[in-house]
């Protein structure tokens, strides 16, 4: 053994425990019982069946789908928006203060409220985006009551919302970038998107990557506010994994809602961890 | 001799006057609170009247908790943290929520199941077991017409699906609405398919047996085809903006007289009442979701949700003597009193006093008749639970009729391996 044992077993015994009880151990059993019907009274063991009849059926396989297409592509718009927004807001503007705690606001609202406010908005005849659209001689939407819509619609709202932790997390990477980069490169008469493409992003890549992985995890597993804009519809036009997982439990189908846990578990782990692996391994050290 | 004569006629004026003073209502008086769970989307304007009337007659005070999902009373009863007395479905929802397990049996108190209407009382009896009384009055499927419009275009009542769509297109050429739909309340858009029950059952008996056995299914049985097929020849009479149209706005709509049908449950009628008052109500007239034949139309019947008890309350004296009272001439003569009943009440020998012209005329003619017939949740366990987002999903134009029928299949297969149901 190369490394000498930091800890005892002892120190690390009361975390340890907790991390056990708390978590090992209900993983195993939801993985046990994924394989079961069961209900709070009694279970019946099915093997396999409950994650064959998962990916035969096409509705839960849709929901497969529009979580991925969910996940990508508010992580994408997050990434990119919030870098403009932020490389914005680090900028030597007027009432950057402001403009900054005004962008964090989405934050601070619940996603239930986003969602009914903006579902209010969107109302094909009484919101107010579709009074824009048709003032400026658009043609106007349906956004969340049609099908071909409500999925754009939950994500557009959902990156409104995702847009303001990502900004911060990006301020705070943009700012950890040492100014005297900037000042070599002032010198050496680099233009701005040479500064940009050479020096702003491959520094600001740890809080990229931050980003990145944040708001993949949360679009997998997004739930609220899907459930108040669209509850899935219509149709099952924009229902995702973690919905119908809700659905199953509310139906009392218990045992294929452990199995939905159980498959979200395995494609968040499956997406995050090599893509983090990936990511870090691109970070560039500033020294 | 004649002394045993009197005294036996004392005895009997003694017993006569007992009962009759208990047949008055004389009701044990003790105070308690009880809790009680309902739906959240239940009219409540007769219940609260009842409940008054209890805490005047019985000294029960009711504490009333809104039951905003199915999931939150499952999760409570399974808990074991249920309130006193629950509200909840009957028939074969009632068979799938294990009711022996969690609601107390009522065989024992003939003071209560004696009252119960027949059908209704099958409707809460699981394997020989009785548990619930009736909240509400039953409820209907069918088509509520605005009768103004029928008489100014003069239009005859449909005796099939056809005759309807006839009717339709003469509304659209005359400029108003043919069919009302609120596709924003999306458990609304299940009635074509729900409410066309009678017509499945009428073309084909055996469906229902075979459709639980795993052998019939929607998209190719083509009687129960027949309902989804409905949903794509409504489409072009739909009025414009349905997919966002939610309940209150389709009851203000419709009470603006511009829209011809709405096809509902009949309970839409104490809505309208609440709303605009009987000058509303008096122009709505009822008929049945017409099928194929013209001899034989009848309407599809929603049993009332049931109060049952938790069979672990503490207070089930009090829960006894409550539904007991609930379901009495007094009670009812309360609750018919605060909300016009909008089908019959299901307790034996009680008449209604007043209701809509819709349902003594219209409605009652079908339950006269004989021409009705349970709803499929009554009789089959099997209801695929996202029902509603695939005949929503054909309003929306997502799906096609055929599209729609075999994913409800698949989502019925579902149902099916839950309740341990052998399905291929």
């Amino acid at each position: 053994m190369s490394k000498a044992q930091k800890y005892s077993v002892w120190y690390i015994l009361p975390a340890l425990t907790v991390f056990t009880v708390l978590f090992i151990v209900p993983m195993i059993i939801s993985v046990f019982f994924s394989m079961t019907v069961w209900s709070f009274a009694d279970f019946r063991f099915v093997g396999l069946q409950n994650y064959k009849m998962f990916f035969e059926d096409s509705q839960l396989l849709q929901g497969l789908g529009n979580t991925l297409i969910y996940a990508f592509s508010t992580s994408m718009s997050k990434v990119v928006l919030a870098l403009l927004i932020s490389i914005f807001l680090t900028s030597n503007i007027r009432l950057r203060g402001a403009l900054r705690s005004v962008v964090f606001f989405p934050h601070l609202v619940s996603n239930v409220a986003i969602g009914i406010t903006f579902c209010a908005l969107m109302h094909p005849t009484k919101g107010v985006f579709n009074a824009v659209l048709t003032s400026f001689g658009l043609k106007a939407s349906k956004f969340v009551y049609s099908p071909n819509t409500s999925l754009v619609s939950v994500i557009v709202t959902d990156v409104w919302k995702g847009l303001s932790v990502s900004t911060v997390i990006y301020i705070a990477g943009l700012q950890a970038i040492d100014r005297t980069y900037y000042e070599a490169a002032e010198i050496d008469g680099a233009s701005r998107l040479q500064t940009f493409w050479n020096i702003t992003l491959p520094l600001v890549r740890p809080a990229m990557n931050t980003v990145i992985i944040l708001s993949l995890i949360g679009g997998l597993k997004s739930f609220d506010l899907i459930k108040t804009m669209t509850d899935g519809g219509p149709g099952n036009s924009s229902t995702v994994l973690a919905l119908t997982v809700y659905r199953q439990f509310a139906n009392g189908y218990y045992g294929m809602s452990t199995t939905g846990n159980i498959i979200m578990l395995v494609m968040i782990s499956l997406i995050s961890y090599p893509l983090q692996k990936f990511l870090l391994s691109r970070e560039v050290s500033q020294l | 001799m004649k002394k045993l004569v009197s005294l036996l006629l004392a005895l009997a004026l003694c017993l006569s006057l007992a009962s009759f003073a208990s047949a008055e209502g004389e009701w044990e008086y003790k105070e308690a609170t009880i809790s009680m769970m309902v739906g959240n989307d239940q009219v409540m304007t007769g219940i609260d009247a009842v409940l008054a009337l209890a805490k005047e007659k019985l000294g029960i005070t009711v504490e009333i908790e809104n039951r905003v999902d199915e999931s939150v009373l499952k999760t409570r009863l399974a808990a074991g943290e249920a309130t006193d007395i629950v509200s909840y479905n009957c028939g074969a929802l009632l068979v799938a929520q294990n009711p022996a397990a969690y609601f107390l049996s009522l065989n024992d108190h003939p003071e209560i199941t004696d009252r119960l209407d027949d059908g209704f009382e099958q409707s809460v009896t699981v394997n020989g077991v009785t548990y619930g009384v009736p909240i509400d009055c039953s409820n209907a499927g069918c088509i509520l017409y605005w009768k103004p419009l029928y008489e100014e275009l003069g239009l005859e009542i449909p005796k099939t699906w056809d005759e309807f769509l006839a009717n339709c297109e003469v509304i659209k050429n005359a400029g108003y609405n043919a069919i009302l739909s609120a596709d924003a309340k999306t458990s609304s858009t299940q009635l074509i398919f729900l409410g066309d029950f009678y017509n499945v059952m009428a073309e084909d008996p055996t469906f229902v047996t075979e459709f639980e056995a795993g052998r019939a299914k929607y998209a190719t049985n083509p009687a129960a085809f027949k309902s989804w097929q409905k949903y794509e020849t409504v489409l072009p009479y739909l009025q414009d903006g349905h997919e966002a149209c939610g309940l209150e706005d389709g009851l203000e709509l419709f009470a603006s007289g511009n829209s011809a049908h709405w096809i509902y449950f009949s309970s839409i009628l104490g809505n309208l009442y609440d709303l605009y008052g009987s000058e509303v109500t008096d122009n709505v007239g009822i008929f049945a979701i017409p099928g194929d034949d013209p001899e034989n139309t009848g309407i599809t019947v929603w049993q009332p949700e049931a109060f049952y008890i938790n069979k672990n309350s503490e207070k089930i004296d009090d829960c006894l003597r409550f539904l007991e009272f609930y379901i009495s001439d007094e009670a009812l003569d309360a609750y018919t009193e605060a909300v016009v009943p909008h089908g019959a009440m299901l307790v034996k020998g009680y008449t209604i006093m007043n209701t809509y012209p819709a349902v003594a005329n219209d409605l009652q003619a079908y339950f006269d008749a004989g021409r009705t017939c349970s709803a499929q949740e009554f009789i089959s366990a099997v209801k695929g639970a996202n029902c509603r987002s695939f005949t929503g999903g054909i309003l929306s134009g997502l799906y096609s009729a055929a599209e729609a029928a075999a994913l409800y299949d698949e989502d019925c297969k579902l149902q099916a391996v839950q309740l341990g149901l052998d399905w291929e």
